[in-house]
């Protein structure tokens, strides 16, 4: 209280009873003893955590859709050997990791992650990110398989028809095609992605939640806070989904 | 016999559900240099599986494929070379969408046979210009009309320079005032000289360009003759039966 006479300025303490009671309740939420620096780490820390593990989740995504598309679409076919051993097996623990990370909550993988497989690490961010992209991973790889099998088996034997094989029919034609399906599903992965990073808190990494939270509990005022965090939380998502509109109108130029 | 084939199929199996079903019973049939072999046949009758064996986009259960004079139904093959020089038609297209009419005739030579743009460009430019679609290079497939998306698909097979082009029904997805335009472009192709195998419903065209008639049922070739005696003499029942329903 008393850095708040010192600090307000003179209209401030003239003000009615109540809206002094306002000004002083956001002021020993956000600026005093630089509060707001929490905020700033605590996003900071979000934004890099959601970064990584958009990562790690897209490239363990697109690689385990195309183990399950193309094991799925040319096991029947393909010759005995070495080759079908390791994609049958690849495949069979892409199913594995499918079934056990969509099937736990990402709470429960992230304590694991942190209490028990990486117990010595010290590194919140690093197994945090880890810890979302795998799980990330397994949903995008979900989604991209399903953009794949979208596209039309015509498109596959065109490619094929005019000489290019597998892999190269895979990278010109299905997978631009299959891309533009699945974006807006993939900047819903990404959305819901950013917001369950919330639950990071759980293994002490400080991100956005964590920082309203602490706040919350040093002032005994979690109004504003928990509301400003939500505010930050809204906006990152509006930008995010805008980036992503915006994208799907370029991809969309050849449809009319 | 003329020896100068271009493919030659030899005893041509291909079963399903563990030789239950007889898709192809042994097809055995030459296709030589020049010639246009049309192959008709009601449907079911295996006409259009035999066709995509011949490049192996179905892979035959027994019997071999030899294209000029190789088997590329030998595993140790590289299959993908062979397919670059047998260009194939598909009853619906099968343009790349999400591509201009011109980056789909240049993306396989320029990526397969090493072409540079320019000289990709220049190819498939004379290619539209000769079936009148110069204008729509820039457009996209979804912005042509279905007799315009067919004689895009037919430079653009054109394109890789193939020793043979296999057409699978290539007029029977269109409205029937687009037949034409598009039988037009494989007629002028036809004199041209190019090795045509035609899967088709359209009997004036086998018996105009056609050099000869296959016709199939169940799975094999039921007879086989130059288009002029098929037509007016045909020997077997089936095919009595078939062409008083077609014709």
């Amino acid at each position: 209280m008393e850095a708040w006479n010192a600090a307000a300025p003179d209209w401030m303490l003239r003000a009615p009873e109540n809206v002094q009671d306002l000004f002083y309740k956001l002021f020993k939420c956000f600026l005093y003893d630089g509060r707001w620096r929490m905020y700033l780490s605590g996003l900071k820390n979000t934004l890099l955590l959601t970064l990584f593990a958009l990562l790690l989740g897209v490239v363990l995504g697109v690689v385990i859709s195309l183990i399950r598309v193309t094991w799925d679409k040319t096991h029947e076919e393909m010759r005995p050997g070495l080759g079908k051993v390791l994609l049958g097996t690849a495949n069979a623990i892409s199913k594995v990791y499918l079934t056990v990370i969509r099937g736990t909550p990402v709470v429960v993988q992230i304590m694991i992650m942190f209490f028990v497989i990486f117990a010595s690490s010290r590194n919140k961010l690093l197994v945090g990110s880890l810890s979302f992209g795998i799980n990330s991973g397994a949903y995008v790889a979900e989604i991209i398989r399903s953009g794949i099998m979208s596209i039309d088996a015509g498109q596959m034997e065109a490619g094929r028809s005019l000489g290019f094989g597998y892999v190269p029919t895979m990278r010109y034609v299905i997978l631009p095609q299959a891309f533009k399906n699945v974006l807006p599903a993939l900047g819903n992965e990404f959305i819901t992605l950013l917001k369950e990073t919330a639950v990071v808190g759980y293994i002490g990494l400080s991100d956005l939640t964590y920082a309203g939270n602490t706040v919350g509990g040093i002032t005994y005022e979690y109004l504003f806070p928990l509301l400003a965090v939500a505010a930050v939380y809204l906006i990152l998502v509006m930008i995010f989904s805008g980036l992503v509109g915006r994208l799907e109108r370029r991809l969309r130029t050849s449809e009319r | 016999m003329n020896d100068d084939f271009i493919i030659r199929a030899e005893n041509v199996q291909k079963h399903f559900g563990r030789g239950k079903i007889k898709a192809l019973d042994g097809v055995s049939a030459d296709i030589r240099r020049g010639e246009v072999v049309v192959i008709i046949g009601p449907s079911g009758s295996g006409k259009s599986t035999f066709l995509r064996c011949l490049n192996l986009l179905e892979i035959p259960t027994g019997g071999r494929i030899l294209f000029e004079g190789s088997d590329i139904t030998d595993r140790k093959s590289n299959i993908n070379r062979y397919r670059q020089k047998m260009g194939m038609v598909f009853q619906h297209f099968n343009l790349f969408p999400h591509m201009t009419v011109l980056k789909n005739m240049t993306l396989a030579p320029m990526k397969l046979l090493g072409k540079s743009r320019a000289e990709a460009e220049a190819k498939a430019m004379s290619l539209l210009e000769r079936v009148g679609l110069a204008d729509r290079a820039g457009a996209y497939p979804a912005q042509l009309s279905g007799g315009q998306k067919q004689r895009i698909a037919i430079v653009r097979a054109l394109c890789m320079d193939p020793e043979v082009m296999l057409f699978d029904e290539p007029t029977s997805a269109l409205d029937p005032e687009m037949v034409g335009e598009v039988l037009e472009v494989m007629k002028q192709l036809a004199r041209e000289g190019m090795t045509m195998v035609v899967v088709t419903h359209e009997m004036g065209f086998a018996r105009e360009v056609g050099s000869r008639v296959l016709f199939m049922d169940e799975g094999k070739i039921m007879e086989e003759n130059v288009p002029e005696e098929l037509f007016a003499h045909p020997k077997s029942e089936r095919l009595q039966s078939f062409l008083s329903k077609v014709l």
